[in-house]
């Protein structure tokens, strides 16, 4: 198979360039990976700190700090008014609660008592207390009503254990939570960039070796027919699409192997392969179309930057202007994009959720077959050009 | 016959590039066919080798018809491009590897192959140069290592001398001479009229397509009435000696410029004597003489009106 090898021995002549846009790749992906670890994506439990100014003690109020531990550290402080002024300014608790005296009597009796409270200017965290002691009081209103001779102790004991009820909530589908999961579609979408470059100057490059007239010719004297050329000519071109996209499906992999056992990473590869039809298309068309060496690094930068750009490779696509995603549209990287995206947002993989993504996967797939088939076009008319000559 | 062209008529639009053009290439020679640039060479080559598709006419290579998928020819030929056919990309070593690839897939065979090739035009010191490294001379010699290393029966060089030093040229002829020493059938072309005396057993002159004259080099001679050219370096001569040197039997023309007298003349015995004999007679000093037996230029200049190199 001389034609295949000369093919491999020519990529590997190009693996010095090509392995820039591979460190590119594993930079940007550190780069990505480091400030995913900031968990300034994502949601994660985070207790508030609180004080508690307590003027009386009862099993209900007991109940309630038992009740507010899930959510809120306890921080001691002084009933000064200096003091309570220096622990908010200085951020040592977040939310101040003051049970004024009389409180469980007034409840109990069926009164709305105040719970005067005193929380950092401008701070969210209080909201979530104020649901969590709301939630407390009001199921123990509802006992205190439905049960007026039920044991105080009892009381609280079973607003306790209702408030510890969890119920698994299963969403079908939705917006796919940020945080330590969900990086891989980062990796998948910057993907394209190192792989739409890294091909078209790979393929483009044997392209135009192979579209020499002289080479062309001079093939065309040796006893090997000009089919079995064209077989060795694309066995290695697959060859070096499949190869480079092994390598970069596993470094992503890699990066994002927390989520391996995520089922939605078996459909990020698979998209990540159909790209890589897509783009191996486009990249027979470029080479069948470009003339010099320094015109296929020229190419492949535009090319593969503008596209990148306006399909939401580097910016997402929900910050993009109608208008750039609508040309965007007439580039299979968007569709790339666009199918990561709605892959990241399955949350079950049922046939009605993976339809959306299905679609998708055909756009990219038509593309790449359009591209195909331009290449062919414009090939034969070269080769019918070169006949003429 | 190794080559058979019969009537072989090709045209790009309205130009006829091969105007019926037929020729015989035997077996062990070496064929020059020699012509001016656009006279057609390279394109009855291409024509040849089925590289390009002609309107007209009947090729056979080793007795078999010649066509695109004749697989089984193209095994025993090879191919000197005019333009250099190798890849940058590759050494030497690897360029030759890989043309010779083409015909042999025993890779110890093929190695043994590619060793002696590169041995043969002499690039032992730069197999592992790239082309860009190599002069004109030496990508020219890479040129013929890949067209040959398989050890082909009939090889086809298509001006494989253009742009090449002296030095090089001369190895190159001489390798070609060894080739067909060693048992290949050549078909050399060139508009060089020198390379394809020095080398060529049999020469066929073409121009704008047509067959003007096909022979040896003494029948392409003989096929003209010049003679030879007596060239002298004369100081000092008299319009009425030059005159003297025209009236001398089978002179046709004297040219006298800048102290260099050229005197032309038809076939014929004798005719140096009889110049010498003249400036003897005359007193006439002279610093060098020498006479040129006709080239092929000549005989192309006679047959079409004009120079090869015009």
């Amino acid at each position: 198979m001389p034609v295949f090898k000369l093919c491999l021995k020519i990529f590997k002549k190009n693996i010095p360039v090509m392995s820039i846009y591979f460190g590119v790749f594993i930079l940007v992906s550190f780069i990505m990976m480091s400030n995913a670890s900031g968990a300034q994506l994502g949601y994660s439990d985070v207790k508030t700190d609180i004080a508690i100014l307590a003027e009386e003690e009862s099993v209900l109020i007991d109940g309630l700090k038992t009740s507010l531990s899930d959510v809120a550290n306890f921080i001691e402080i002084g009933d000064e008014r200096s003091e309570i002024q220096d622990a908010l300014y200085f951020r040592r608790v977040g939310y101040i609660l003051r049970i004024p005296s009389g409180f469980t009597a007034e409840f109990l009796a069926g009164d709305t008592p105040t719970l005067a409270k005193t929380v950092v200017p401008g701070s969210n965290s209080n909201i979530y207390i104020d649901m969590n002691i709301e939630q407390y009081l009001n199921t123990a209103r509802l006992y205190a009503n439905a049960m007026p001779d039920m044991d105080l102790g009892e009381l609280t004991d079973e607003v306790l254990n209702d408030l510890a009820q969890d119920t698994n909530v299963s969403m079908l589908s939705g917006e796919r939570i940020y945080g330590e999961q969900g990086m891989m579609q980062y990796y998948f979408n910057y993907l394209a960039y190192t792989f739409m470059f890294v091909l078209i100057l790979g393929i483009s490059t044997i392209m135009l070796v192979f579209n020499n007239l002289i080479i062309k010719r001079r093939n065309a004297c040796s006893p090997i027919s000009a089919s079995k050329i064209n077989f060795q000519f694309y066995l290695a071109n697959m060859f070096f699409t499949l190869v480079s996209w092994l390598i970069l499906v596993s470094l992503s992999l890699v990066f994002g192997r927390k989520e391996l056992s995520n089922p939605n990473t078996l459909y990020f590869v698979l998209n990540s392969l159909i790209f890589a039809i897509t783009a191996s298309g486009i990249s027979f068309f470029i080479g069948n179309l470009v003339k010099g060496r320094e015109a296929i690094n020229a190419v492949a930068n535009v090319f593969t930057l503008g596209t990148c750009f306006i399909s939401g490779v580097f910016v997402p696509q929900v910050l993009l202007g109608e208008g750039v995603l609508r040309i965007a549209s007439f580039f299979p990287t968007y569709w790339y994009v666009k199918a990561n995206a709605q892959i990241a947002g399955i949350s079950n993989l049922s046939w009605s959720n993976l339809n959306g993504v299905g679609n998708t996967f055909l756009v990219q797939i038509g593309f790449a077959a359009a591209f195909f088939i331009l290449a062919m076009v414009v090939g034969k008319r070269k080769q019918m050009a070169v006949e003429e000559e | 016959m190794v080559v058979k062209v019969n009537n072989l008529v090709k045209r790009y639009g309205d130009l006829l590039a091969l105007d019926h053009l037929s020729l015989e290439v035997r077996s062990g020679e070496i064929f020059g066919l020699l012509g001016p640039n656009g006279s057609g060479k390279t394109t009855a080559i291409n024509c040849i080798l089925s590289l390009l598709k002609y309107d007209k006419g009947d090729i056979t290579v080793f007795d078999k018809p010649m066509s695109p998928d004749a697989y089984d020819i193209k095994k025993d030929i090879g191919v000197v491009m005019q333009e250099v056919a190798v890849f940058n990309e590759l050494t030497v070593y690897e360029n030759i590897d890989y043309f010779c690839g083409l015909y042999v897939s025993d890779k110890a065979k093929r190695k043994a192959l590619v060793d002696e090739a590169i041995d043969f035009v002499g690039l032992n010191d730069f197999r592992k140069f790239r082309p860009k490294k190599l002069s004109g001379g030496l990508l020219r010699r890479l040129n013929i290592a890949c067209g040959i290393a398989h050890k082909p029966k009939l090889i086809i060089l298509d001006e494989p001398t253009v742009a090449v030093d002296p030095q090089s040229r001369n190895k190159i002829l001489e390798g070609i001479v060894d080739l067909n020493k060693l048992g290949a059938t050549v078909i050399y072309t060139s508009h060089y009229m020198e390379e394809v005396e020095q080398i060529c057993s049999r020469i066929m002159i073409i121009d704008k397509g047509k067959v003007i004259a096909s022979g040896t080099k003494d029948e392409l001679k003989s096929m003209i009435t010049l003679g030879e050219k007596i060239t002298l370096d004369v100081f000092n001569i008299e319009e009425a000696q030059i005159e003297g040197f025209r009236q001398l039997r089978n002179v046709t023309s004297v040219d006298y410029s800048e102290g260099i007298l050229v005197i032309r003349s038809l076939k014929g015995k004798n005719n140096l004597e009889r110049v010498l004999e003249y400036v003897k007679s005359e007193g006439i000093s002279f610093g060098k003489i020498y006479s040129e037996m006709p080239t092929l230029n000549d005989v192309f200049l006679e047959i079409t009106g004009k120079e090869l190199r015009d």
